[in-house]
């Protein structure tokens, strides 16, 4: 809010300037955020706290506020209470949504000017001066915090030259244009101010526009009410309409206030609305009143939470400074809470009020008093954290991606949009989804680096989101992509093989990659995509992107992805590493040239050679392949040796027979010799 | 005489030999002395006037003087041929080595390691939770009221659920209940990860972002405890000696609240542009759990004291790393991850 320093300085009686005024507020209650001085006049922004709006959008709060800090206690100045009471029909539908009304004629008014000192006060907390009806009612709210309407009553419908007013909920189809000139389409969920025939006001929100006060105004009904504070945002939501009357009532606000409200600006209408101004009709409908209450406060307790020793009658003069009256029983406060502090329910609440008043600086830094023990270890952090440093060192690229992609992507991906969770309130179409997959939105940043790289290898880990059936579950997922522009062949076997030195990397053993078998998703390549297995389970892919997908996204180039699934992994009991003896025994190497059919896979010919070969095969390494013809030859490096003796060369021929004519036999493969 | 010549004739040779830096001048060395007409071949070339006991006198000496140098010479050849050629070696070393593909972690994970490192050392559990969450875990176990602005649209996304309501987290606070559900206190945790808010994206604000928090409850934690940790905490990640000071706030799951100022770790408090001159930036929220939230836990209520305190990480990345804009950091452009 906007607050005059004059006006503050008046109320509160600080000697404090502008700038220390600014500093010791943003310590000890409110962030200060801007300052303009225009003449003799400064106005000065504070951000109040949304539990304080209740007193401290107004001068009067603010200057009590102030006093506090400065260890002083404040009075607010007396109202004297109108006794005039009759002929104001007033009927409340639901007191609920309306706690308090108090309606006041005036009659004998004449519209003018507000004097100089009004407009310029108004001026420096942000109010435009409009006429003096009007200003008065913005002055009393900016001065007690309680906001103010002021009708035209010949332009309501009256009886017996009287308004009747009636609180109510809108009705369907019901419009009313307010004071912004713009017409709008009531509810049930709104809560207005009507007359007989038509609502007058959106109530607490702003004014009707036929029945504002004009220079022909000669009575007018006066408005101080106190309405509910949800039903006001609702309202002033739906709308989308914001004003200082509903920044008020939708922080709630003391329904005693109200009283203080009207008696001030009556005062006011009397003494600058013509000398003949009188009141002729007063009502108060106030059927629920609330009284203060009190907290039961343990001194103890202060020091304990806030850490510090604060003396017990220096708790007392910060909670008297702020209102509160405190009753002494041995160590314990009874504090009587003034009904403005809506805020203050609990003995943390006051433990607040004390800690800020006497300045959190003052509180010493104090080291806790734990047990020094080692934390348990988070093994899924530990190992993502490892997965990153390895795929950062085989030269990916760690990206941070939205959670959200839209029905389009989904459409471009071949997925289903019935395994996906639809977010209620997207902020735009583009993330109406939660993502089923990490690999939509990195083949989106594949286009976009592939712009300024020739080579694209990234990673993200993160979660993805499914719709099982109506079961909502989330995933941990890693998944990397890579491409190359400069490359003519698949980038299969390159991410592929940077796939198998992370999972050997990590630990893991019997890592088998089987041909994609009926391909239930139509994302990845259906005749270039492994599923990567451990002991017969699946722990992820390695693949292709369905070229077609990648023309949907208007990518050039063939991309290949690997997922990994790391609730899978983290599940699976890693081996412990054991050191096997190096033999010292000679190994001799024997090449192994071939031509095989297309269709002849290379794990089942590696098969056959460890089945036939035994343990004397130590190690099978592909070196060389190419296809032609329909034929595939591949040459393979074997190294042959015995953990127990040194073998003849006799004995290493007849392995290398056996294993070839098991070759021929078997898989029908045809060995160059 | 001679004597004396060949004796001058072998330390010559000795000396001259040692300066040859090639084979070539040595082999020149060699021919001066004891070529076709070297120094010490002409002595022995004038052995035969001599008289036959001079003769062997001189003669034993000159041939000594020869093998002494042969030997010589063919030691330092042998050094010689022995020895690199630097010259022939030399590469340019300015050159750029050859092209080794290593990748860049996200700044965000390069702040949360850091953060991490210095509350494991200080004995913190690392605990995470879902981003999916319930309305209760995410706003009413933290005391959020039935009608707080923050469960408007506007503030949250929320999912289409057909059964119980559901949100994308809004900060890491639900892992305060989650744990507490499970464990008693004495405790102390932090909580990383990701949070959503329905906001607009621009310069300074995004929808999808990266949080911190700690929590530490015991018996009689206090305000001053928490103070302790959080200098102890910036002084850690910035290594240097940082200040941090408390302003009032409110947040419904704390009570009482603060906003928490470090002291700027641009310019060490002096004052400059990126902290308005105030010496100070305002990093994140603070407070003492609110005894609510511990009933929702299924605490006592009044039995525990807590503190519990959170910020952003992309706020402290933008910082350390003077990022302009905060929409990189979800980017997924290379331009800026590999800067990191």
């Amino acid at each position: 809010m906007k607050y005059s320093y004059n006006w503050l300085k008046e109320l509160s009686g600080t000697k404090k300037s502008p700038k220390e005024l600014a500093e010791l507020l943003t310590m000890r209650a409110f962030e200060f955020e801007d300052m303009k001085t225009e003449g003799k006049e400064t106005q000065m922004e504070f951000s109040i706290l949304p539990n304080r709006g209740h007193d401290a959008l107004s001068h009067t709060g603010m200057a009590r506020e102030i006093s506090a800090c400065e260890g002083r206690k404040f009075s607010s100045p007396p109202f004297l209470k109108p006794s005039f009471r009759n002929g104001l029909g007033v009927e409340i539908q639901d007191k609920k949504l309306c706690p308090r009304y108090i309606g006041a004629v005036l009659e004998n008014i004449s519209v003018g000017q507000s004097p100089k000192w009004m407009q310029t006060r108004l001026l420096a907390s942000g109010v435009k001066p409009i006429n003096n009806i009007v200003d008065i009612t913005n002055y009393v709210m900016l001065e007690t915090g309680q906001p103010m309407h002021a009708f035209d009553i010949a332009k309501i419908a009256t009886r017996n030259a009287k308004p009747e007013i009636i609180v109510r909920k809108g009705k369907k189809g019901e419009k009313i244009k307010l004071l912004d000139e713009k017409e709008y389409e009531l509810t049930e969920k709104n809560l207005v101010i009507a007359d007989s025939e038509k609502p007058i006001a959106l109530a607490g929100v702003m004014g009707g526009f036929d029945s504002a006060i004009s220079r022909k105004t000669t009575s007018i009904l006066l408005e101080s009410a106190n309405f509910n504070s949800t039903s006001i945002r609702k309202t002033r939501t739906s709308h989308n309409i914001i004003t200082e009357s509903s920044h008020r009532f939708e922080r709630e606000i003391d329904p005693n206030l109200a009283e203080a409200g009207m008696a001030r600006a009556i005062e006011f209408v009397k003494e600058l609305c013509g000398k003949g101004a009188e009141i002729t009709a007063y009502t108060d409908i106030y059927p629920k009143k609330v009284k203060a209450w009190q907290i039961r406060l343990e001194t103890s307790y202060v020091n304990s939470l806030l850490g510090e020793n604060i003396p017990v009658p220096k708790m007392k003069n910060i909670l008297e400074n702020l209102g509160l009256a405190v009753k002494m029983s041995g160590k314990i406060f009874n504090c009587e809470i003034p009904t403005r502090r809506i805020d203050l329910k609990t003995q943390e609440d006051l433990i607040e009020e004390i800690g800020r008043i006497y300045g959190y600086e003052n509180i010493k830094e104090q080291a806790p008093v734990v047990e020094v023990k080692t934390p348990p270890q988070n093994l899924k952090r530990d190992f993502e954290n490892k997965l990153r440093d390895i795929l950062v060192g085989l030269g990916f690229s760690e990206v941070m991606n939205y959670s959200f992609y839209s029905a389009d992507d989904i459409a471009k991906c071949n997925l289903k949009i019935e395994d996906h969770i639809e977010v209620a309130n997207p902020l735009s179409l583009d993330q109406q989804y939660l993502r089923r997959n990490l690999i939509s939105n990195l083949l989106k940043n594949v286009k976009l680096n592939l712009k300024n790289f020739p080579k694209v290898q990234i990673f993200e880990i993160g979660k993805k989101f499914r719709d099982n059936k109506g079961k909502f579950s989330e995933y941990d997922h890693l998944a990397g992509v890579f491409v190359d522009n400069l490359v003519k062949e698949t980038p299969f076997f390159e991410l592929k093989g940077k796939t198998e030195a992370l999972l050997i990397n990590l630990g893991y053993q019997n890592v088998k990659y089987e041909a994609l078998q009926n391909p239930e998703m139509k994302f990845w390549h259906q005749s270039r995509t492994a599923r990567i297995v451990i002991n017969n389970q699946e722990i992820g892919k390695v693949g292709e992107i369905n070229p077609q997908i990648l023309e949907n996204y208007g990518i050039k180039k063939r991309v290949a992805v690997f997922g990994l699934k790391i609730s899978v992994l983290l599940e699976m009991k890693l081996p412990e590493k054991q050191y096997k003896a190096v033999s010292k025994l000679p190994i001799v190497e024997r090449d192994l040239s071939m031509f095989v059919e297309k269709e002849t896979k290379y794990s089942d010919i590696v098969a056959s050679i460890k089945k036939s070969g035994g343990n004397l095969v130590k190690n099978i390494n592909l070196f060389d392949v190419f296809e032609k013809e329909g034929e595939k030859s591949l040459a393979l490096r074997l190294k042959i040796g015995s953990d127990a003796k040194t073998l003849t060369s006799a004995e290493i021929d007849a392995v290398m027979k056996k294993i070839i004519s098991a070759l021929e036999k078997d898989l029908k493969v045809k060995v160059r010799k | 005489m001679d004597k004396e010549k060949i004796a001058s004739i072998k330390s010559g040779f000795l000396e001259e030999y040692q300066n040859s830096r090639n084979e070539k001048s040595l082999y020149e060395v060699k021919v001066k002395y004891v070529g076709r007409n070297g120094e010490l071949t002409k002595i022995l070339k004038k052995l035969k006037n001599l008289s036959a006991e001079e003769r062997k006198q001189i003669g034993t000496l000159a041939n000594e003087a020869r093998r002494e140098i042969e030997k010589a010479y063919e030691a330092r050849k042998k050094e010689l041929g022995e020895r690199i050629d630097w010259e022939k070696e030399k590469i340019d070393v300015t050159l750029p080595g050859k092209k080794v593909e290593i990748g860049s972690l996200h700044p965000v994970t390069l702040v949360y390691r850091e953060i991490e490192r210095v509350f494991s050392s200080m004995g913190f559990e690392i605990v995470e939770g879902p981003e999916l969450e319930t309305d209760w875990y995410n706003f009413t176990s933290l005391n959020f009221p039935f009608d707080h602005p923050a469960r408007d649209m506007q503030d949250t996304f929320w999912v289409k659920s057909p059964k119980e309501k559901m949100v994308l987290r809004t900060h890491t606070s639900p892992v305060q209940v989650r744990y507490m559900e499970k464990r008693k206190p004495p405790f102390r945790i932090i909580v990383p990860g990701r949070v959503f808010r329905n906001e607009a994206t621009d310069a300074k604000h995004e929808h999808t972002l990266h949080q911190f928090e700690a929590l530490v409850v015991g018996d009689d934690v206090n305000v001053g405890n928490f103070k302790y940790i959080a200098k102890e905490f910036f002084s850690a990640f910035f290594g240097k000696k940082m200040d941090i000071r408390l302003r009032p706030s409110f947040f419904p799951f704390t009570e009482p609240s603060f906003e928490f100022d470090i002291t700027c770790a641009i310019c060490s408090g002096k004052g400059c542009t990126t902290c308005k001159n105030a010496g100070w930036l305002e990093i994140g929220g603070a407070g003492m759990v609110n005894q609510n939230v511990f009933v929702a836990a299924g605490y006592p209520r009044n039995k525990y004291q807590g503190f519990a305190w959170g910020f952003g990480i992309e706020r402290l990345a933008m910082m350390k790393y003077k990022i302009d804009d905060i929409r990189w950091f979800e980017s997924g452009d290379l331009r800026f991850i590999k800067q990191f």
